[in-house]
C-alpha cells in the first residue's frame, strides 16, 4: 500500500519529457512495425464515395483546397485519395483554393495521380489558383465563373482551355469537394454555395474541425465528411488504395490509447491525492 | 463629415445588399455582381497591404533591436527568398516548388505535430474529473477518442456506432444551440452597423 502511494506521488510530478518520450516511441513504433488494425466505414464518408460513383462520367467536380502545410499531414491523403477516385470514374476536376497556400499542395496531388489515369490538363483537370474574397467570391463564381477566373494558377487564360471554357457557372458543376483546415473553408461553401447553388458539397477536415460539421450533416446541408486522417483512410479503403492514411492509423491509434492512459492516470492521481487531503 | 460618410455609404451599400438577395431582377442582380465585383479587387489588394504590413512591422522590430528581433530578420530573408523564386519562375516554378516542399511542408507539419506533445501532456495534468459536468465531458471524450480510431473497432465493433450517435445527437444538438447563438449575435452586430449604432469599425478620431 505504501509502495503504490510512492509511486502514485512520484507520477505526480512526473517529468513532462517522459510524457513526449512516450508519445514519440508511440507515433514512431508503430510507423516502422505495422500492426494493420482493420480500418471500419461510417456513413459520412461512405456518402462522398457512393455520391462520386453516381456521378456521370464527364461531370465537373470542384476540388477545393482549403488547407495549408500546417495541415498537410491530415488532409493531403485525403487530397490524393479523393482524386484518385474522381480520375478512376473518368471525371473532372476543377481545383481551386480559398487559402494560397493551398494550391500548391493542389497541383503536387493532381501531378502524382492525374499522370496514372493518363488524364490531360486544361482537358480533364484544371487548377485556377488561389481565389480571395471568401463568400462574395463564392457568390460571384456560381453565378458567372468569368468574373471571378481569368487564367489559371500559372496565367493561362481561361478561355485557352477546354475546360476552362466549358464551366460558365454553378450550373456546371456537379459537386464540390472541399478540404478544410478552417475559415474560409468548407463552412464558406456550404452556407454561400449550396444554399445558392444548390450544387452539393462534400468535406474533408481535420479532426478538431468534424464535431462543427455534423449540423450540417444531419440537415442534408453537407452530403457526406471526412473528418482526420481517419475519415482519410476510410475513403482510401474505399477506393482501394493504400496511402499515407492507412499507415497512420496504426500510430494514431496507439497515441489515442496513450492519450487516454494518461487521462486515467491523471484522474487515479487526482483521487488519491483528495483522499490525503 | 469624416463619420457621417461612411455611415451613408455602409448603410446604402450593405442594405441594397441585403435586398438584393431576394430581387430576382436583372437590373438589380447586375448592380450586386458589380459591387461583388469591386469587393474582390479591393480583397486582392489587401495582400499587398498584408505583405507590406508584415515588412514594416518586422523591420522597425530589427531596427529598435526589441525582443526577438533575430527572428525578424529569418522572416524577412524567407519572405524575400520565396517571393524572389515565385517571380523567377512563377507559383509552378521548381525553385519555388522546392522551397515549398522542402521548407514549407515539413516546417508547416512540424509546428501542427507539436500539438500532439503538448495535448498528451495536457492530458495527463488537466484533464481532471473535478465535477459531474467534467465528469461528463471527460467520459465522452475518452469513448470519441478511442472510437474514432481503429483500435475501437478492433477492441469493440460497436465502437464506431456508438461514437457516430455521440456526434449525431448529442454533439449536434450543443452545436446547434452555439451556432443559432453565434448567428443571431451576427445578424444583431450586422443591423447595428447598418445602422449606424456601431462605429468600432471606424475607429477612433473625431467628427
Amino acid at each position: 500500500m505504501e509502495t503504490e502511494k510512492n509511486i502514485l506521488a512520484r507520477l505526480a510530478h512526473l517529468d513532462r519529457r517522459i510524457i513526449f518520450l512516450l508519445v514519440a516511441i508511440a507515433v514512431i513504433v508503430p510507423l516502422l512495425i505495422p500492426i494493420g488494425l482493420p480500418v471500419d466505414i461510417t456513413e459520412p464518408v461512405k456518402n462522398i464515395y457512393d455520391k462520386v460513383e453516381s456521378l456521370p462520367e464527364g461531370s465537373v467536380v470542384v476540388v477545393s483546397v482549403d488547407y495549408d502545410p500546417g495541415s498537410e499531414a491530415e488532409l493531403y491523403p485525403a487530397t490524393e485519395a479523393f482524386l484518385e477516385h474522381c480520375f478512376r470514374r473518368n471525371l473532372r476536376v476543377y481545383m481551386l483554393g480559398l487559402w494560397p497556400a493551398g494550391i500548391a499542395l493542389g497541383n503536387m496531388a493532381l501531378r502524382t495521380i492525374a499522370p496514372k489515369y493518363d488524364k490531360k490538363y486544361g482537358t480533364d483537370y484544371i487548377n485556377v489558383g488561389y481565389k480571395p474574397g471568401g463568400p462574395v467570391m463564392l457568390l460571384s463564381l456560381g453565378r458567372n465563373v468569368a468574373d471571378v477566373v481569368k487564367a489559371d494558377y500559372a496565367g493561362v487564360p481561361i478561355d485557352s482551355l477546354p475546360l476552362g471554357r466549358e464551366v460558365k457557372s454553378a450550373r456546371d458543376m456537379a459537386l464540390v469537394m472541399s478540404l478544410s483546415a478552417g475559415d474560409p473553408g468548407v463552412l464558406h461553401w456550404i452556407i454561400y454555395f449550396h444554399a445558392r447553388f444548390g450544387v452539393p458539397v462534400g468535406a474533408a477536415t481535420t479532426a478538431i474541425m468534424a464535431p462543427q460539421q455534423y449540423p450540417y450533416l444531419a440537415s442534408g446541408q453537407l452530403l457526406g465528411l471526412m473528418g482526420g486522417l481517419k475519415g482519410a483512410a476510410e475513403y482510401e479503403t474505399l477506393v482501394k488504395r493504400r496511402g499515407r492514411a492507412i499507415a497512420g492509423m496504426d500510430s494514431q491509434s496507439i497515441v489515442h490509447a496513450l492519450l487516454v492512459l494518461f487521462i486515467i492516470l491523471g484522474n487515479i492521481i487526482l483521487i488519491y491525492q483528495r483522499g490525503r487531503r | 463629415m469624416k463619420r457621417t460618410l461612411p455611415i451613408i455609404v455602409v448603410f446604402g451599400f450593405g442594405f441594397f445588399m441585403l435586398v438584393s438577395f431576394f430581387i430576382p431582377i436583372k437590373g438589380v442582380q447586375d448592380t450586386s455582381q458589380t459591387f461583388q465585383n469591386w469587393y474582390l479587387g479591393v480583397m486582392a489588394f489587401f495582400v499587398f497591404i498584408g505583405i507590406f504590413n508584415i515588412i514594416k512591422i518586422n523591420f522597425e522590430k530589427i531596427q529598435r533591436r526589441l525582443r526577438d528581433w533575430e527572428y525578424s530578420i529569418i522572416l524577412l530573408v524567407c519572405l524575400f527568398i520565396m517571393m524572389a523564386a515565385g517571380f523567377i519562375g512563377g507559383p509552378s516554378g521548381g525553385l519555388f516548388l522546392y522551397f515549398f516542399r522542402n521548407f514549407q511542408i515539413p516546417l508547416g507539419a512540424t509546428m501542427f505535430s507539436l500539438l500532439a506533445f503538448f495535448v498528451a501532456s495536457a492530458a495527463f495534468r488537466a484533464f481532471r474529473a473535478r465535477n459531474p459536468e467534467a465528469t461528463l465531458l471527460l467520459i465522452a471524450a475518452v469513448l470519441v477518442m478511442i472510437g474514432r480510431v481503429p483500435i475501437g473497432y478492433w477492441l469493440w465493433h460497436g465502437f464506431p456506432n456508438l461514437v457516430e450517435w455521440i456526434m449525431n445527437v448529442p454533439n449536434t444538438a450543443a452545436k446547434r444551440g452555439i451556432l443559432f447563438g453565434i448567428d443571431l449575435g451576427m445578424i444583431s452586430m450586422g443591423l447595428r452597423v447598418l445602422l449606424g449604432i456601431e462605429r468600432s469599425y471606424m475607429g477612433g478620431g473625431k467628427e
